[in-house]
C-alpha cells in the first residue's frame, strides 16, 4: 500500500508509468539484439590478411563469395569455408542442391567425418537439400532472415547482381555471415570486366581458393592442409594473395612457411614418396 | 494365439526351441508390450460404444481383454445376451478377432467365466457366482504364479475346493491377494474399474456464409481457428506437433494440408506462415473451384508443452535460438519437402560409405566422436570411382601416378596404407580388403585412393579407386 501511495505521488499516474516502462523495455529489447548482432568481424588472426579487410576481419553481416580456382579445387573451397565456420557458434546451415544435381554433382558429398577432421562438429550442421536454384535462394534467404543459425552457407551455380544484393541486404539486417560457394569459372576472368563472371555481385568479399601442397611433418604425414587464397575483391579493403595453412585443433590460420617443410628434399625439384609406417 | 498356431499345437508359455520344433514355419518377433497395450486401449475406446466405462485389463489380469460395466446400458441393446452377440459379431467383422465373452455380477467372476467357461458367450444369472466358479480351475482366480503353484501342491485343483474351507488358515499362510481375489470374484468386496479415457480431440471447424477462394482468406480463417485451439491447448499444457487443415469445397471435394512441426507449438502466426508456405507450394494443384464453404483445423499430434515465461528473458539466449531454429526448419520442410532438411549422424562402421547417415532433421543433436588421427576426406564419393593407369613401384605400395576422370595426376606424396577390412558379417561372399592412401599431386590436390584386394592373397591384379577429396 505504501508503495502504491509513493507511486501515485511521485509518478504521473501508476498506469502511465507502467505504460512508459513497458515502452522503454520494448525499445530496449528491440535494440538489444541489434547490439548483439553487430558482432565484431571474424578475424583470421593473421595481421597480413586482416589488414586487407575492413575492420580487421570478415564482416559478419555480409555476403561472402567463395569460388574455387579450378574445378578440382572445390574440396579446398569447402575446406576454407569449414575452417572459417569452425570458429563460429552453432548451429550452421548448409543449403545445397540434393546430391546428383548441378553444380555439386561431380565431387562427392560432404562427409561428416571429414568435417570432423577439420574441426567442425558435424552434429551441429543442418543440411538443407534443394531441388533447384530458386529453392536454394529461397531457403538461404529464409534462413538468413530468421537469424536462427549462426551462419548460412549456400552452393549455387550462378548469381546476378540483383540476387546478391538481396542476400547481402538480408545478411546485413540479420547480422549473419553468409557464404556462397560458386563453381569454378570456365575461364579466368579478365580484370577489364570488373573481375566478375556474368554480371556484378554485391558481395562484400570474393575469395578464390586454390590448392597448395600440404604441410607435412618430418615423417611425411599431412598435418595441416594448405590453401592458396586470393582475395579478389573486398569492399573497403584491398585484394591480396596468400598461401595459408590451417590448424584444425586450434582453429588457427597461419602463413605457410615453405622452408619449414621437412619432408621435401630441397633438391632439384625431385620428389620422394614416403610412406607412413 | 491364432487358429493356425493352435492347430500346430503351440501354447502360450512354450519355450522358443520347443515351439520351433513343433512348427518349423514359425516366424519370431520380439514382444512389444507397449504396442499391445496401446492396441488394447484403442479397442477399449472403441468398446465405449456400449458403455462409458470400459477398462482394459492390466498386467495382473493378463492384459488381453477389457471389462465393460454394462450396468444400465444392456437394455439399450436388447438385453445382455443380445449385447454379447452384437459385441462378438462386431469384433469379428471389424477387427477379425474371435472373442470369449461373459457377463457376471462381479468383474472377477466375469473374468473367470470368459476365460474358462466352455461357451464363448455366457451370461451368469444373478447371485450364482459361487456355484459357477466352483468347477473352474484355481487359475480362474487371477493369482500370482507362486501362490497358484503352492495351492496346486496342497491339492487345491478347483475354486470350489477353496470356497468351503475356513478363511483363517489361508489368511495366515498366504498373501492377502488370495482372499482378496476370492472376495472380489464373489462380490464380497468392491473391485473398482479404471475406465479408459479418450484422448482429447483438438478440432475447430468453421462454416462460412460465403465461399472463400483466395489464399489470404484461407489463412485469415486458419488463423482464427488456430486462435480458438490455442486456448484449449494452453489449458491442457500441450502444443501441436502435427496439424491438419481441411478445406471443404462447395462441390464436396476436400483439400487437406498437413503441417508437421519440429517442436510443439501454440504460436498462431507460425502456423499461419506454414500454411501460407504450403498453399504457395500447392498453388498449382490446389483448385479452389467454386470456393471453400467450410474450413477445419485439427491437431493430429499433440505433445506436452509446459508453459514458459516469455517476459524478461534475454532475446539471445539459447532456448530462443532453438525455438527460432525449429520454426525455420518447419518453414523449410513445409516448402521443400519433409526429407529436405537433414543432419549428419555417425554410424559405427569403419567402411567410409557406411560411417554416416543423413536422417531427416528431428531436433536432436547427434554426438560425434572426437576426430581421430586417421585422414578422412571432406568430400566423399558415394560410389568409389575407378582410377585408371595406376603405376606403383611395388604391387602393394602406394601409387606414383594415376588418372581419374581423364586427368593424370603425378603423385608427389602418399600416406598410408590404412587397411579397412570388409564387414564379413554383412555379406555371404567375402569382399576384398581395402588399403587406403592419402595421395597428393604436385599442385596440391589431395585424394583418397584405395586398392581393392590384398596383393597375392585376395587378388593378383589389384584395382584402384578414388573415394574422396581432401580439403
Amino acid at each position: 500500500m505504501a508503495e502504491n501511495g509513493l507511486c501515485a505521488t511521485t509518478g504521473p499516474t501508476p498506469h502511465i508509468a507502467a505504460q512508459n516502462r513497458a515502452a522503454v523495455i520494448a525499445e530496449l529489447r528491440r535494440l538489444m539484439p541489434r547490439m548483439g548482432e553487430q558482432r565484431k568481424p571474424l578475424p583470421f588472426g593473421l595481421a597480413v590478411i586482416d589488414s586487407h579487410l575492413p575492420d580487421g576481419g570478415l564482416a559478419c553481416g555480409a555476403l561472402h563469395e567463395i569460388v574455387p580456382a579450378a574445378e578440382g579445387c572445390i574440396a579446398a573451397a569447402f575446406g576454407f569455408i569449414a575452417a572459417i565456420l569452425g570458429r563460429l557458434a552453432y548451429p550452421l546451415l548448409f543449403v545445397m542442391p540434393a546430391y546428383g544435381l548441378r553444380p555439386y554433382r561431380p565431387h562427392g558429398r560432404l562427409h561428416g567425418h571429414g568435417l570432423n577432421a577439420l574441426g567442425l562438429d558435424p552434429g551441429r550442421l543442418i543440411l538443407v537439400e534443394t531441388a533447384h536454384r530458386k529453392e536454394t535462394l529461397w531457403a538461404m534467404e529464409e534462413a538468413v532472415r530468421s537469424a536462427a543459425p549462426a551462419a548460412v552457407v549456400g552452393v549455387i551455380d550462378t548469381l546476378d547482381l540483383k540476387l546478391s544484393q538481396r542476400l547481402h541486404l538480408a545478411a546485413t539486417e540479420a547480422g549473419l555471415p553468409v557464404f556462397l560457394l560458386r563453381p569454378a569459372p570456365p575461364s579466368p576472368p579478365s580484370p577489364a570486366s570488373g573481375g566478375g563472371w556474368g554480371g556484378g555481385s554485391a558481395a562484400a568479399t570474393r575469395w578464390r581458393i586454390g590448392t597448395a601442397t600440404a604441410r607435412r611433418d618430418r615423417f611425411g604425414l599431412v598435418t595441416q592442409p594448405r590453401w592458396h587464397l586470393q582475395l579478389e575483391r573486398c569492399r573497403n579493403g584491398r585484394p591480396g594473395e596468400w598461401v595459408v595453412e590451417y590448424d584444425h585443433v586450434a582453429h588457427r590460420f597461419s602463413l605457410a612457411a615453405a622452408l619449414a617443410d621437412f619432408s621435401r628434399p630441397r633438391g632439384a625439384g625431385e620428389t620422394s614418396i614416403r610412406q607412413a609406417s | 494365439m491364432n487358429a493356425a498356431a493352435e492347430a500346430a499345437g503351440l501354447a502360450t508359455g512354450d519355450l522358443l526351441a520347443d515351439a520351433r520344433a513343433k512348427a518349423e514355419f514359425l516366424q519370431v518377433r520380439d514382444a512389444d508390450p507397449t504396442a499391445d497395450d496401446a492396441a488394447l486401449r484403442r479397442l477399449a475406446l472403441w468398446a465405449t460404444r456400449y458403455t462409458p466405462t470400459a477398462s482394459p485389463w492390466d498386467e495382473d489380469n493378463g492384459a488381453d481383454g477389457f471389462f465393460l460395466d454394462i450396468t444400465g446400458s444392456a437394455h439399450l441393446f436388447g438385453g445382455e445376451e443380445k449385447l454379447l452377440a452384437d459385441l462378438a459379431a462386431r469384433l469379428r467383422k471389424n477387427f477379425g478377432l474371435p472373442a470369449q465373452l461373459a457377463v457376471a455380477d462381479t468383474p472377477g467372476a466375469a473374468w473367470a467365466l470368459s476365460r474358462f467357461h466352455k461357451t464363448p458367450l455366457f451370461v451368469l444369472p444373478c447371485g450364482q457366482e459361487a456355484a459357477a466358479l466352483a468347477p473352474l480351475p484355481i487359475a480362474a482366480l487371477r493369482l500370482a504364479p507362486d501362490t497358484r503353484a503352492t495351492l496346486r501342491r496342497l491339492g487345491f485343483k478347483t475354486v470350489g475346493s477353496l470356497l468351503d474351507k475356513p478363511r483363517a488358515p489361508f489368511a495366515a499362510r498366504f498373501p492377502t491377494e488370495l482372499l482378496r481375489r476370492v472376495d472380489q470374484a464373489l462380490g464380497r468386496i468392491d473391485e473398482p474399474l479404471v475406465p479408459v479415457v479418450a484422448p482429447p480431440v483438438y478440432h475447430a471447424l468453421r462454416y462460412l456464409i460465403e465461399p472463400i477462394f483466395t489464399h489470404d482468406a484461407i489463412i485469415a480463417h486458419a488463423n482464427r481457428l488456430m486462435a480458438t485451439l490455442v486456448h484449449v491447448l494452453t489449458r491442457d499444457d500441450v502444443g501441436a506437433r502435427g496439424l491438419r487443415l481441411c478445406l471443404y469445397n462447395v462441390d464436396g471435394a476436400v483439400e487437406t494440408i498437413d503441417i508437421g512441426l519440429t517442436l510443439p507449438t501454440r504460436n498462431v502466426s507460425h502456423v499461419a506462415r506454414l500454411i501460407e508456405l504450403k498453399l504457395e507450394a500447392l498453388a498449382a494443384t490446389c483448385d479452389a473451384g467454386f470456393g471453400f464453404e467450410a474450413i477445419g483445423l485439427a491437431v493430429i499430434c499433440a505433445e506436452p508443452m509446459p508453459a514458459r515465461q516469455t517476459e524478461l528473458t534475454s532475446v539471445t539466449d539459447d532456448g530462443d535460438r532453438t525455438e527460432r531454429c525449429a520454426s525455420l526448419i518447419d518453414a523449410l520442410r513445409q516448402r521443400l519437402g519433409p526429407a529436405s532438411v537433414r543432419r549428419f549422424e555417425p554410424v559405427t562402421s569403419h567402411l567410409p560409405e557406411r560411417a554416416e547417415v543423413l536422417p531427416p532433421f528431428d531436433g536432436e543433436v547427434p554426438a560425434w566422436p572426437e576426430p581421430e588421427q586417421k585422414p578422412r576426406p571432406l568430400l566423399l564419393l558415394p560410389h568409389a570411382e575407378p582410377a585408371e593407369d595406376v603405376t606403383a613401384l611395388v604391387p602393394d605400395g602406394p601409387p606414383r601416378r594415376f588418372s581419374w576422370r581423364g586427368v593424370t595426376y603425378d603423385v608427389t606424396g602418399a600416406q598410408g596404407p590404412e587397411r579397412i577390412g570388409a564387414e564379413w558379417w554383412r555379406y555371404r561372399e567375402p569382399k576384398p580388403t581395402r588399403d587406403y592412401y592419402l595421395v597428393e599431386d604436385s599442385t596440391g590436390h589431395r585424394f583418397w585412393l584405395f586398392r581393392e584386394g590384398l596383393y597375392g592373397r585376395e587378388t593378383a591384379a589389384a584395382r584402384w579407386f578414388v573415394h574422396g577429396l581432401f580439403a
